[in-house]
Protein backbone atom coordinates (compact mmCIF):
# COMPACT_ATOMS: atom_id res chain seq x y z
CA UNK A 1 0.00 0.00 0.00
CA UNK A 2 2.72 2.40 1.12
CA UNK A 3 4.95 1.87 -2.31
CA UNK A 4 2.24 2.39 -4.66
CA UNK A 5 2.37 5.43 -6.86
CA UNK A 6 -1.15 5.63 -6.17
CA UNK A 7 -1.39 5.05 -2.43
CA UNK A 8 -1.97 8.96 -1.72
CA UNK A 9 -5.84 9.55 -1.57
CA UNK A 10 -7.69 10.73 -4.42
CA UNK A 11 -9.86 13.27 -2.52
CA UNK A 12 -7.29 15.80 -1.90
CA UNK A 13 -8.34 19.46 -0.91
CA UNK A 14 -8.41 21.92 -3.55
CA UNK A 15 -7.42 25.38 -2.42
CA UNK A 16 -10.87 26.59 -2.09
CA UNK A 17 -11.28 24.06 0.77
CA UNK A 18 -13.42 21.80 -1.28
CA UNK A 19 -13.47 17.92 -1.40
CA UNK A 20 -13.64 17.90 -5.07
CA UNK A 21 -14.33 14.46 -5.13
CA UNK A 22 -17.60 14.57 -3.18
CA UNK A 23 -18.98 17.95 -4.93
CA UNK A 24 -18.74 15.30 -8.22
CA UNK A 25 -20.25 12.47 -6.02
CA UNK A 26 -23.26 14.80 -4.98
CA UNK A 27 -23.45 15.54 -8.85
CA UNK A 28 -24.11 11.42 -9.35
CA UNK A 29 -26.68 11.38 -6.50
CA UNK A 30 -28.13 14.01 -8.16
CA UNK A 31 -28.78 12.71 -11.16
CA UNK A 32 -29.83 9.42 -9.64
CA UNK A 33 -33.35 8.74 -10.17
CA UNK A 34 -35.56 10.67 -7.55
CA UNK A 35 -36.02 8.97 -3.79
CA UNK A 36 -37.60 10.26 -0.82
CA UNK A 37 -38.67 9.34 2.71
CA UNK A 38 -41.55 10.79 5.33
CA UNK A 39 -41.36 10.51 8.70
CA UNK A 40 -45.05 10.57 10.16
CA UNK A 41 -46.28 10.42 14.05
CA UNK A 42 -46.37 6.44 14.37
CA UNK A 43 -44.22 5.61 11.52
CA UNK A 44 -41.71 6.13 8.22
CA UNK A 45 -42.02 5.81 4.43
CA UNK A 46 -39.62 5.81 2.28
CA UNK A 47 -39.99 6.00 -1.56
CA UNK A 48 -38.38 5.74 -5.20
CA UNK A 49 -38.75 5.35 -8.50
CA UNK A 50 -37.97 2.02 -10.29
CA UNK A 51 -37.29 3.66 -14.07
CA UNK A 52 -35.94 0.70 -15.93
CA UNK A 53 -33.53 0.89 -19.29
CA UNK A 54 -36.15 -1.45 -20.96
CA UNK A 55 -39.48 -3.04 -20.79
CA UNK A 56 -37.62 -6.44 -20.96
CA UNK A 57 -36.20 -6.18 -17.73
CA UNK A 58 -37.55 -8.65 -14.90
CA UNK A 59 -39.09 -5.69 -12.70
CA UNK A 60 -39.28 -8.00 -9.78
CA UNK A 61 -35.54 -8.90 -9.90
CA UNK A 62 -34.66 -5.42 -8.88
CA UNK A 63 -35.03 -4.12 -5.71
CA UNK A 64 -33.83 -0.48 -4.31
CA UNK A 65 -35.34 -0.21 -0.94
CA UNK A 66 -33.51 -3.05 1.29
CA UNK A 67 -33.80 -3.76 5.43
CA UNK A 68 -30.80 -3.48 7.33
CA UNK A 69 -32.25 -4.84 10.31
CA UNK A 70 -35.68 -6.28 10.77
CA UNK A 71 -36.62 -2.15 11.91
CA UNK A 72 -34.57 -0.63 9.57
CA UNK A 73 -34.93 0.01 6.45
CA UNK A 74 -33.32 1.97 3.51
CA UNK A 75 -33.08 3.37 0.16
CA UNK A 76 -30.91 5.55 -1.86
CA UNK A 77 -30.47 8.12 -4.83
CA UNK A 78 -27.34 7.17 -7.20
CA UNK A 79 -25.14 4.28 -7.71
CA UNK A 80 -27.04 0.73 -7.71
CA UNK A 81 -23.98 -1.00 -6.98
CA UNK A 82 -22.07 1.51 -4.56
CA UNK A 83 -25.53 1.13 -2.84
CA UNK A 84 -25.57 -2.86 -2.51
CA UNK A 85 -22.36 -2.57 -0.72
CA UNK A 86 -23.15 0.04 1.60
CA UNK A 87 -26.06 -2.42 2.27
CA UNK A 88 -23.58 -5.45 2.57
CA UNK A 89 -21.78 -3.32 4.86
CA UNK A 90 -24.56 -1.89 7.39
CA UNK A 91 -25.97 -5.36 7.81
CA UNK A 92 -22.70 -6.45 9.04
CA UNK A 93 -21.80 -4.12 11.45
CA UNK A 94 -25.28 -3.69 12.92
CA UNK A 95 -25.14 -7.98 13.42
CA UNK A 96 -21.78 -7.56 15.18
CA UNK A 97 -23.39 -5.15 17.34
CA UNK A 98 -25.88 -7.24 17.98
CA UNK A 99 -23.27 -10.28 18.72
CA UNK A 100 -21.35 -7.81 21.23
CA UNK A 101 -24.53 -6.73 22.90
CA UNK A 102 -27.62 -9.18 22.05
CA UNK A 103 -29.69 -6.20 21.12
CA UNK A 104 -30.85 -4.77 18.64
CA UNK A 105 -28.73 -1.64 17.06
CA UNK A 106 -30.46 1.54 17.81
CA UNK A 107 -31.11 3.42 14.64
CA UNK A 108 -28.74 6.26 15.30
CA UNK A 109 -25.64 4.21 15.99
CA UNK A 110 -26.15 1.98 12.46
CA UNK A 111 -26.24 5.47 10.46
CA UNK A 112 -23.31 6.75 12.27
CA UNK A 113 -21.19 3.42 11.42
CA UNK A 114 -22.63 3.49 8.15
CA UNK A 115 -21.34 7.55 7.90
CA UNK A 116 -17.99 6.70 8.96
CA UNK A 117 -17.61 3.66 6.38
CA UNK A 118 -18.65 6.88 3.69
CA UNK A 119 -16.39 9.29 5.30
CA UNK A 120 -13.07 6.27 5.18
CA UNK A 121 -13.82 6.34 1.55
CA UNK A 122 -12.89 10.04 1.54
CA UNK A 123 -9.46 9.60 3.21
CA UNK A 124 -8.04 6.91 2.20
CA UNK A 125 -5.32 5.98 -0.30
CA UNK A 126 -7.06 4.88 -3.63
CA UNK A 127 -10.37 4.47 -3.08
CA UNK A 128 -13.25 6.83 -4.01
CA UNK A 129 -16.34 8.35 -2.62
CA UNK A 130 -19.60 6.06 -2.63
CA UNK A 131 -22.01 7.78 -5.12
CA UNK A 132 -24.98 7.66 -3.09
CA UNK A 133 -27.24 9.20 -0.70
CA UNK A 134 -29.05 7.01 1.48
CA UNK A 135 -31.96 7.65 3.24
CA UNK A 136 -32.24 5.35 6.48
CA UNK A 137 -35.85 4.65 8.30
CA UNK A 138 -35.75 2.82 11.16
CA UNK A 139 -38.05 2.73 14.30
CA UNK A 140 -36.65 2.20 17.65
CA UNK A 141 -37.23 2.57 21.61
CA UNK A 142 -36.88 6.26 20.50
CA UNK A 143 -39.47 6.47 17.87
CA UNK A 144 -39.97 6.55 14.12
CA UNK A 145 -36.43 8.23 12.03
CA UNK A 146 -35.33 9.23 8.94
CA UNK A 147 -32.10 10.01 8.31
CA UNK A 148 -30.32 10.93 5.31
CA UNK A 149 -26.35 10.38 4.87
CA UNK A 150 -24.59 11.67 2.06
CA UNK A 151 -21.38 10.54 0.50
CA UNK A 152 -19.16 12.91 2.83
CA UNK A 153 -19.85 11.06 5.16
CA UNK A 154 -22.16 13.93 7.03
CA UNK A 155 -26.13 12.69 7.99
CA UNK A 156 -29.00 14.53 9.19
CA UNK A 157 -32.17 13.62 10.59
CA UNK A 158 -35.31 14.88 8.55
CA UNK A 159 -38.76 14.98 8.83
CA UNK A 160 -39.26 14.38 5.25
CA UNK A 161 -36.90 15.01 2.85
CA UNK A 162 -35.78 13.86 -0.86
CA UNK A 163 -32.79 13.02 -3.22
CA UNK A 164 -31.73 12.28 -6.66
CA UNK A 165 -33.17 14.31 -10.04
CA UNK A 166 -36.50 16.06 -8.88
CA UNK A 167 -35.05 16.82 -5.62
CA UNK A 168 -35.97 20.57 -5.31
CA UNK A 169 -39.40 20.53 -6.77
CA UNK A 170 -39.97 17.40 -4.13
CA UNK A 171 -38.62 18.76 -1.35
CA UNK A 172 -40.98 22.04 -2.27
CA UNK A 173 -44.18 19.71 -2.26
CA UNK A 174 -43.50 17.57 1.17
CA UNK A 175 -42.83 21.48 2.81
CA UNK A 176 -46.39 22.25 1.79
CA UNK A 177 -47.70 19.50 2.64
CA UNK A 178 -46.02 18.09 5.64
CA UNK A 179 -47.80 18.14 9.18
CA UNK A 180 -46.10 17.47 13.08
CA UNK A 181 -49.10 15.13 13.18
CA UNK A 182 -49.22 12.88 10.02
CA UNK A 183 -49.94 9.66 10.40
CA UNK A 184 -48.33 6.99 8.79
CA UNK A 185 -51.22 6.30 5.87
CA UNK A 186 -51.46 9.75 5.24
CA UNK A 187 -47.73 9.97 5.09
CA UNK A 188 -47.90 7.06 2.29
CA UNK A 189 -50.52 9.36 0.10
CA UNK A 190 -48.02 12.28 0.35
CA UNK A 191 -44.81 10.71 -0.56
CA UNK A 192 -46.94 8.85 -3.90
CA UNK A 193 -47.88 12.34 -4.62
CA UNK A 194 -44.63 13.45 -4.11
CA UNK A 195 -43.45 10.72 -6.56
CA UNK A 196 -45.76 11.75 -8.84
CA UNK A 197 -45.50 15.51 -9.53
CA UNK A 198 -41.78 14.88 -10.96
CA UNK A 199 -42.58 11.56 -12.49
CA UNK A 200 -41.93 11.68 -16.44
CA UNK A 201 -44.43 9.04 -18.02
CA UNK A 202 -47.37 6.88 -16.04
CA UNK A 203 -47.06 5.84 -12.41
CA UNK A 204 -47.68 2.34 -11.83
CA UNK A 205 -47.37 0.02 -8.99
CA UNK A 206 -44.54 -1.91 -11.29
CA UNK A 207 -42.21 1.21 -11.29
CA UNK A 208 -42.17 2.95 -7.57
CA UNK A 209 -40.65 1.24 -4.68
CA UNK A 210 -42.51 2.29 -1.12
CA UNK A 211 -40.77 0.85 2.12
CA UNK A 212 -42.94 1.38 5.65
CA UNK A 213 -42.37 0.42 9.34
CA UNK A 214 -44.91 1.21 11.51
CA UNK A 215 -44.94 1.24 15.52
CA UNK A 216 -45.31 -2.78 15.07
CA UNK A 217 -40.87 -2.38 14.34
CA UNK A 218 -40.59 -4.16 11.05
CA UNK A 219 -39.62 -3.30 8.13
CA UNK A 220 -41.49 -4.17 5.11
CA UNK A 221 -41.25 -3.40 1.43
CA UNK A 222 -44.64 -2.93 -0.23
CA UNK A 223 -45.49 -5.46 -2.70
CA UNK A 224 -46.91 -4.19 -5.95
CA UNK A 225 -50.32 -5.23 -4.79
CA UNK A 226 -50.36 -3.14 -1.91
CA UNK A 227 -48.96 0.05 -4.13
CA UNK A 228 -51.80 -0.75 -6.38
CA UNK A 229 -54.24 -0.39 -3.08
CA UNK A 230 -52.49 2.90 -2.14
CA UNK A 231 -52.11 4.60 -5.71
CA UNK A 232 -55.52 4.16 -6.62
CA UNK A 233 -56.64 5.79 -2.57
CA UNK A 234 -54.52 8.82 -4.35
CA UNK A 235 -56.23 9.05 -7.88
CA UNK B 1 -12.12 -18.51 49.84
CA UNK B 2 -13.37 -15.90 48.20
CA UNK B 3 -17.75 -15.21 48.65
CA UNK B 4 -19.98 -13.06 46.24
CA UNK B 5 -23.88 -13.17 47.07
CA UNK B 6 -26.46 -11.55 45.08
CA UNK B 7 -29.95 -10.76 45.47
CA UNK B 8 -32.60 -9.29 43.67
CA UNK B 9 -35.73 -7.71 44.75
CA UNK B 10 -38.58 -5.83 42.59
CA UNK B 11 -36.89 -2.81 42.23
CA UNK B 12 -33.53 -3.23 43.77
CA UNK B 13 -30.67 -5.33 43.52
CA UNK B 14 -28.06 -6.34 46.57
CA UNK B 15 -24.69 -8.22 45.93
CA UNK B 16 -22.15 -8.56 48.41
CA UNK B 17 -19.10 -9.81 48.72
CA UNK B 18 -15.90 -10.99 51.27
CA UNK B 19 -13.24 -8.46 51.90
CA UNK B 20 -11.00 -10.58 52.17
CA UNK B 21 -6.93 -10.80 50.42
CA UNK B 22 -5.75 -13.50 50.69
CA UNK B 23 -2.30 -15.44 49.06
CA UNK B 24 -1.89 -19.24 50.61
CA UNK B 25 -1.75 -18.64 54.36
CA UNK B 26 -1.34 -14.60 54.30
CA UNK B 27 -3.86 -12.18 54.60
CA UNK B 28 -2.96 -9.25 52.54
CA UNK B 29 -5.65 -6.95 53.91
CA UNK B 30 -9.65 -7.50 55.19
CA UNK B 31 -11.16 -4.13 53.27
CA UNK B 32 -10.39 -4.92 49.91
CA UNK B 33 -13.28 -4.31 48.06
CA UNK B 34 -14.69 -6.30 45.22
CA UNK B 35 -17.94 -5.05 44.22
CA UNK B 36 -17.23 -2.36 41.43
CA UNK B 37 -19.46 0.13 40.53
CA UNK B 38 -19.42 0.16 36.81
CA UNK B 39 -21.75 3.15 36.30
CA UNK B 40 -23.82 5.00 37.92
CA UNK B 41 -26.01 1.85 38.33
CA UNK B 42 -24.33 -1.24 38.09
CA UNK B 43 -22.85 -3.16 40.87
CA UNK B 44 -20.26 -5.88 39.39
CA UNK B 45 -19.30 -8.28 42.31
CA UNK B 46 -16.18 -10.21 41.17
CA UNK B 47 -14.14 -13.32 42.78
CA UNK B 48 -11.06 -15.08 41.31
CA UNK B 49 -7.86 -14.62 40.41
CA UNK B 50 -6.48 -11.25 42.03
CA UNK B 51 -4.53 -9.68 39.08
CA UNK B 52 -7.49 -11.00 36.69
CA UNK B 53 -10.34 -9.39 39.03
CA UNK B 54 -9.08 -6.52 38.90
CA UNK B 55 -8.22 -6.03 35.41
CA UNK B 56 -11.06 -7.59 33.61
CA UNK B 57 -13.75 -5.30 36.18
CA UNK B 58 -11.79 -2.51 35.24
CA UNK B 59 -11.69 -3.18 31.22
CA UNK B 60 -15.22 -3.79 32.01
CA UNK B 61 -16.19 -0.62 33.53
CA UNK B 62 -14.16 1.65 31.24
CA UNK B 63 -16.22 -0.35 28.04
CA UNK B 64 -19.46 1.18 29.63
CA UNK B 65 -17.99 4.85 30.12
CA UNK B 66 -16.39 4.53 26.65
CA UNK B 67 -19.54 3.56 25.57
CA UNK B 68 -21.75 6.59 27.27
CA UNK B 69 -19.32 8.83 26.09
CA UNK B 70 -19.77 7.52 22.43
CA UNK B 71 -23.15 7.26 21.69
CA UNK B 72 -24.61 9.60 25.25
CA UNK B 73 -26.69 6.79 27.05
CA UNK B 74 -25.75 4.20 28.92
CA UNK B 75 -25.72 0.43 27.79
CA UNK B 76 -28.54 -1.17 29.31
CA UNK B 77 -27.71 -3.95 32.33
CA UNK B 78 -28.99 -6.98 29.55
CA UNK B 79 -26.64 -5.22 26.79
CA UNK B 80 -23.53 -5.14 29.57
CA UNK B 81 -24.19 -8.83 30.98
CA UNK B 82 -24.03 -10.08 26.97
CA UNK B 83 -20.84 -7.89 26.47
CA UNK B 84 -19.17 -9.43 29.77
CA UNK B 85 -19.62 -12.84 28.82
CA UNK B 86 -18.79 -12.32 25.30
CA UNK B 87 -15.62 -10.77 26.39
CA UNK B 88 -15.28 -13.56 29.33
CA UNK B 89 -15.63 -16.21 25.86
CA UNK B 90 -13.49 -14.00 23.39
CA UNK B 91 -10.21 -14.94 25.86
CA UNK B 92 -11.46 -18.34 27.04
CA UNK B 93 -9.50 -20.36 24.54
CA UNK B 94 -6.22 -18.21 24.37
CA UNK B 95 -5.63 -16.09 27.75
CA UNK B 96 -8.93 -17.00 29.84
CA UNK B 97 -9.60 -14.95 32.54
CA UNK B 98 -10.18 -16.32 36.46
CA UNK B 99 -12.64 -14.52 37.29
CA UNK B 100 -16.35 -15.17 38.51
CA UNK B 101 -18.84 -12.25 38.20
CA UNK B 102 -21.99 -11.28 39.85
CA UNK B 103 -23.88 -7.84 37.86
CA UNK B 104 -26.84 -6.30 39.55
CA UNK B 105 -28.40 -2.96 37.76
CA UNK B 106 -31.20 -1.15 37.37
CA UNK B 107 -32.98 0.02 34.11
CA UNK B 108 -35.78 2.49 33.81
CA UNK B 109 -37.92 0.20 31.72
CA UNK B 110 -37.00 -3.49 33.15
CA UNK B 111 -36.28 -2.27 36.69
CA UNK B 112 -33.52 -3.84 38.87
CA UNK B 113 -31.84 -7.27 37.10
CA UNK B 114 -29.19 -9.50 38.16
CA UNK B 115 -26.79 -11.64 35.88
CA UNK B 116 -24.39 -14.79 37.00
CA UNK B 117 -21.96 -14.75 34.83
CA UNK B 118 -18.81 -17.41 35.51
CA UNK B 119 -15.22 -18.03 34.36
CA UNK B 120 -15.69 -20.02 31.27
CA UNK B 121 -18.03 -17.53 30.24
CA UNK B 122 -21.58 -19.09 31.61
CA UNK B 123 -24.68 -16.45 31.58
CA UNK B 124 -27.73 -16.52 33.29
CA UNK B 125 -30.27 -14.23 34.42
CA UNK B 126 -30.85 -14.79 38.02
CA UNK B 127 -32.94 -13.53 41.40
CA UNK B 128 -30.47 -15.19 43.51
CA UNK B 129 -26.71 -16.69 43.12
CA UNK B 130 -23.30 -16.99 45.03
CA UNK B 131 -19.90 -17.80 44.61
CA UNK B 132 -17.33 -19.45 46.10
CA UNK B 133 -17.36 -22.10 48.92
CA UNK B 134 -20.00 -19.96 50.45
CA UNK B 135 -22.29 -20.41 47.81
CA UNK B 136 -22.66 -24.28 49.35
CA UNK B 137 -23.78 -22.82 52.51
CA UNK B 138 -25.92 -19.34 50.97
CA UNK B 139 -27.66 -20.64 48.22
CA UNK B 140 -29.94 -23.44 50.40
CA UNK B 141 -30.29 -20.29 52.47
CA UNK B 142 -31.62 -18.39 49.89
CA UNK B 143 -33.87 -21.19 48.39
CA UNK B 144 -35.86 -21.39 52.07
CA UNK B 145 -35.30 -17.81 52.75
CA UNK B 146 -35.85 -15.82 49.32
CA UNK B 147 -39.01 -14.04 48.29
CA UNK B 148 -39.63 -12.03 45.30
CA UNK B 149 -41.42 -8.73 46.78
CA UNK B 150 -38.37 -8.88 49.95
CA UNK B 151 -38.07 -5.47 50.56
CA UNK B 152 -34.44 -3.85 50.88
CA UNK B 153 -34.31 -4.41 54.54
CA UNK B 154 -35.45 -8.24 54.27
CA UNK B 155 -32.75 -8.77 51.58
CA UNK B 156 -30.26 -7.55 53.56
CA UNK B 157 -31.18 -9.69 56.67
CA UNK B 158 -30.90 -12.40 54.18
CA UNK B 159 -27.53 -11.58 53.14
CA UNK B 160 -26.58 -11.07 56.77
CA UNK B 161 -28.07 -14.78 57.62
CA UNK B 162 -25.71 -15.86 54.98
CA UNK B 163 -22.57 -14.16 55.73
CA UNK B 164 -23.34 -15.63 59.52
CA UNK B 165 -23.30 -18.89 58.09
CA UNK B 166 -20.74 -18.73 56.23
CA UNK B 167 -18.44 -16.98 59.26
CA UNK B 168 -19.43 -20.11 60.99
CA UNK B 169 -19.39 -22.94 59.19
CA UNK B 170 -16.53 -22.39 56.52
CA UNK B 171 -13.24 -23.54 57.02
CA UNK B 172 -10.77 -20.52 56.97
CA UNK B 173 -13.55 -18.42 56.73
CA UNK B 174 -13.79 -14.84 55.43
CA UNK B 175 -14.69 -12.37 58.04
CA UNK B 176 -15.65 -9.46 56.38
CA UNK B 177 -17.84 -8.54 53.80
CA UNK B 178 -19.08 -5.55 52.06
CA UNK B 179 -22.66 -5.20 51.03
CA UNK B 180 -23.88 -2.92 48.12
CA UNK B 181 -27.55 -1.91 46.62
CA UNK B 182 -28.93 -0.68 43.09
CA UNK B 183 -32.36 0.52 43.00
CA UNK B 184 -33.57 3.80 40.73
CA UNK B 185 -31.64 6.08 42.49
CA UNK B 186 -28.02 4.49 42.27
CA UNK B 187 -25.15 2.14 42.67
CA UNK B 188 -23.73 2.59 46.03
CA UNK B 189 -22.24 1.07 49.57
CA UNK B 190 -24.84 0.15 52.00
CA UNK B 191 -23.29 -1.37 54.62
CA UNK B 192 -19.73 -3.31 55.95
CA UNK B 193 -19.99 -6.35 58.03
CA UNK B 194 -16.77 -6.32 60.10
CA UNK B 195 -15.63 -9.16 62.69
CA UNK B 196 -12.21 -8.36 62.47
CA UNK B 197 -9.97 -5.42 61.44
CA UNK B 198 -6.13 -4.48 60.09
CA UNK B 199 -5.47 -1.73 62.73
CA UNK B 200 -3.02 -2.46 65.15
CA UNK B 201 -4.86 -2.06 68.50
CA UNK B 202 -7.21 -5.22 67.20
CA UNK B 203 -4.84 -7.11 65.53
CA UNK B 204 -2.30 -7.77 68.76
CA UNK B 205 -3.59 -6.91 71.97
CA UNK B 206 -0.36 -6.41 74.16
CA UNK B 207 -0.61 -7.52 77.34
CA UNK B 208 0.80 -6.08 80.95
CA UNK B 209 3.61 -7.89 81.77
Amino acid sequence: MGDSQYSFSLTTFSPSGKLVQIEHALTAVGSGQTSLGIKAANGVVIATEKKLPSILVDETSVQKIQALTPNIGVVYSGMGPDFRVLVRKSRKQAQQYYRLYKETIPVTQLVRETAAVMQEFTQSGGVRPFGVSLLIAGYDDNGPQLYQVDPSGSYFSWKASAMGKNVSNAKTFLEKRYTEDMELDDAIHTAILTLKEGYEGQISSNNIEIGIIRSDREFKVLSPAEIKDFLEEVE
Amino acid sequence: MECVIGVVGRDFAVVAADTSAVQSILVHKTDEDKVMVLDSHKLMGASGEPGDRVQFTEYIQKNLHLYQFRNTIPLSTAATANFTRGELATALRKNPYMVNVILAGYDNDVGASLYYIDYIATLHKIEKGAFGYGSYFCLSLMDKLYRPDMTKEEAVDLVDKCIKEIRLRLVVAPQNFVIKIVDKDGAKEYARREYISDSPPDAAPVSEA
